[in-house]
């Protein structure tokens, strides 16, 4: 299983590498002829977040991802979701806001929380009318951060897993610290009244 | 934040053409207007050595067995990267997270492609806030300032401004700390952040700190859970093998450090900790021909010291060829000899009077008054007390052997230091050595503290 595992993650490597020459090249033309083409790249992005997730998605399932845990300046990673995710949902006419309140730096996997978060900002837009909200704050030493939309909610709840809902459980689940484990809690009628999707990190 | 790139070198690293394209690609359009290529590791070397960038964007993969984390850790090891040069890793690999959150060095940043202009201007922004942050306590760690730069870090620690950082305010702590040879309260600052999270940086700094202590078996307990826990965190098994050669289980520091140096051909630091343990090992065919290795490859202009040619002599020697042993010794010019300090002459002395005693007795008997009333480190006093045994000097031999057999280093040099007298007929006589230091142990022990 290991010969799988390592050729999925080279074929994963490989068309990542290639996505970076397509994004260079596109962000080469918007240089040199005055372009906006960030969808084009934000496509080129999504794929390649698709491919991570799919191969962290085979390591989960295998049990074999391990969080690797560093110091995360948490407003600089909502910064990143922000950047990664704005324009892209404004030219939907969705509007994202952030509301960070941790100053200081916590501990987990900046990389899988990262596309985690992206995921969950994906999907609140989908249905948003008009607002997606990402929020991050400290409850005692727990990180929590918090997707919510102003759209209709999830149809049921539990909502059916795709495999975003299913990573994010289980990447939230291997965060383990001091006896405790990180957990998802999705729930309808936030403070904008649509779907709440809410990670808990120790 | 508003920083003007257009000032700043940028320099790619990456062994394939397209993907240096697209890292140029990207610099450009966050402004940069000097962009230089590395196309490979000598190269990259080259190019920084002679004209430092103000950024270096390094692809981990380069090709031909190396990695931009090896190229990182050789220019840390030359003090090639100013503290105000950005070194950003750059990878397809989501794996090389874990390298970061496991190792001791890391890059000021890592960046997972694809990545836009925009996400790579947030994270340059973000390393040089961090850089300016740190600068004052950076320029007195340069200058070995280390109670200032401590005073630094605990102003920083307490300070608003330096909530973001904390845990890397807590890590430049403990390392300073076990720099600067205070390795108790480095040990307890590896400790407090112990407490946060079991990192295994953090945790192989609490077994350096007791390597540093001579507590060897705690030492080894806490770098054996690193190793079984990160078997990708290699340092920490030059680490393990340190300890090991301490506590004289020299087969073990061999095996483990051959199992890593076959995954890191190119790493020749680890080669060189190789030979050691195989010479200490008495495997002395594979310590002359890591030695060899190392001579022939470790290409970084001034990377093979003089040191470490006379490894390369004291392989020969324990490997019974005198004559290229001497070789070695005689290709050193006279000029570079007289520049080295007491030890390292002691060392070539030494060697030079066993593998041709004509050439060396001379040197090495001028040296004897020196020899008998200095403090020398235990490689030197091994390389006396041989050269002493052979030439009859049973005075210079015995005071070396108590040396060693007192001092922390028995355990690493015990089978050696036998091994020599026995090969001169002198067992009984190194046993009555032995004897007088336990002796003179239990006395010290026995007397009341006044």
């Amino acid at each position: 299983m290991q010969d799988l595992l390592d050729i999925l993650a080279s074929g994963v490597h490989d068309a990542k590498n290639q996505l970076f020459v397509a994004e260079s090249l596109i962000a080469s033309a918007e240089l040199e002829r005055q372009l906006d083409l960030g969808e084009a790249r934000y496509a080129v992005e999504a794929a390649a977040e698709r491919l991570s997730r799919t191969l962290t998605a085979y390591r989960l399932l295998r049990q074999g991802e391990q969080a690797s845990i560093c110091p995360v300046i948490v407003a600089d990673l909502c910064a990143e979701v922000a950047l990664a995710q704005r324009r892209h949902l404004a030219a939907k006419h969705i509007r994202l806001s952030v509301d960070c309140q941790i100053v200081d730096e916590c501990l987990f996997d900046r990389d899988l929380v990262t596309d985690m978060l992206n995921n969950a900002v994906q999907n609140a837009a989908r249905f948003a009318r008009s607002e997606v909200r990402l929020s991050a704050w400290l409850d005692d030493e727990t990180t929590v951060f918090r997707v919510i939309d102003d759209g209709p909610g999830y149809a049921s709840l539990p909502p059916p897993f795709g495999i975003g809902l299913m990573v994010a459980e289980r990447l939230a689940a291997i965060h383990r610290r001091r006896g405790r484990r990180g957990s998802l809690h999705l729930s309808n009628g936030g403070l904008l009244g649509g779907a709440c999707f809410e990670v808990r990190l120790p | 934040m508003s920083i003007d790139f257009t000032k700043k070198r940028f320099l790619v690293i990456d062994d394939q053409p397209l993907a240096r394209d697209a890292l140029r690609s990207i610099a450009q359009t966050v402004g940069a207007f000097a962009v230089e290529f590395a196309t490979n590791y000598q190269d990259a070397i080259y190019r920084i050595r002679h004209n430092i960038p103000d950024i270096i964007l390094c692809d981990y993969v380069l090709g031909d067995g190396r990695s931009g984390q090896q190229l990182l850790e050789e220019l840390r090891r030359f003090n090639l990267l100013p503290d105000e040069c950005i070194f950003m890793m750059v990878t397809g690999e989501q794996s090389y997270e874990q390298v970061v959150a496991a190792v001791e060095l890391v890059p000021d940043d890592y960046i997972i492609k694809p990545f836009s202009p925009e996400k790579l201007l947030l994270r340059l922004e973000r390393i040089i806030a961090r850089k300016n942050f740190f600068a004052a306590y950076y320029k007195e760690k340069r200058q070995q300032e280390y109670a200032r730069a401590l005073s630094i870090l605990d102003a920083q620690r307490n300070s608003e401004a330096g909530r973001p950082y904390r845990f890397e305010i807590l890590r430049q702590q403990a390392e300073v700390l076990l720099i600067s040879g205070d390795a108790e309260s480095a040990e307890a600052s590896y400790r407090n952040i112990l407490e946060n999270y079991d990192f295994p940086w953090a945790r192989a700094g609490v077994a350096r700190s007791l390597h540093k202590q001579n507590r060897l078996t705690e030492a080894r307990e806490e770098i054996e859970q690193v190793v079984s826990k990160t078997p990708h965190f290699f340092d920490a098994v030059d680490i393990k093998a340190s300890i090991c050669m301490d506590q004289g289980e020299h087969a073990e520091a061999q095996k483990v450090l051959d199992e890593v140096a076959k995954k890191t051909p190119r790493n020749y630091l680890r080669k060189r900790l190789l030979a050691e343990a195989a010479t200490l090992n008495g495997d002395m065919e594979t310590a002359r021909s890591t030695m060899a290795d190392v001579i022939a490859n470790d290409t970084m202009p001034g990377a093979i010291s003089a040191e470490d040619r006379l490894n390369v002599a004291r392989s020969h020697i324990n490997g019974n060829d005198k004559i290229s042993a001497e070789k070695v010794l005689v290709s050193l010019r006279d000029s570079e000899v007289q520049n080295f300090d007491l030890a390292t002459q002691a060392s070539y002395a030494a060697l030079l009077a066993i593998s041709s005693p004509e050439r060396g007795k001379p040197r090495f008997a001028g040296l004897r008054p020196a020899l008998l009333a200095t403090e020398i480190p235990p490689t030197a006093r091994l390389d006396i007390l041989r050269a002493a045994l052979g030439i009859g000097d049973h005075e210079l031999a015995d005071k070396q052997t108590a040396h060693l057999m007192s001092g922390d280093d028995a355990k690493r040099t015990f089978n050696t230091v036998r091994s020599q007298y026995a090969l001169h007929g002198r067992e009984k006589d190194f046993r009555e050595i032995q004897r007088q230091v336990a002796l003179k142990r239990i006395q010290h022990d026995e007397t009341p503290a006044t």
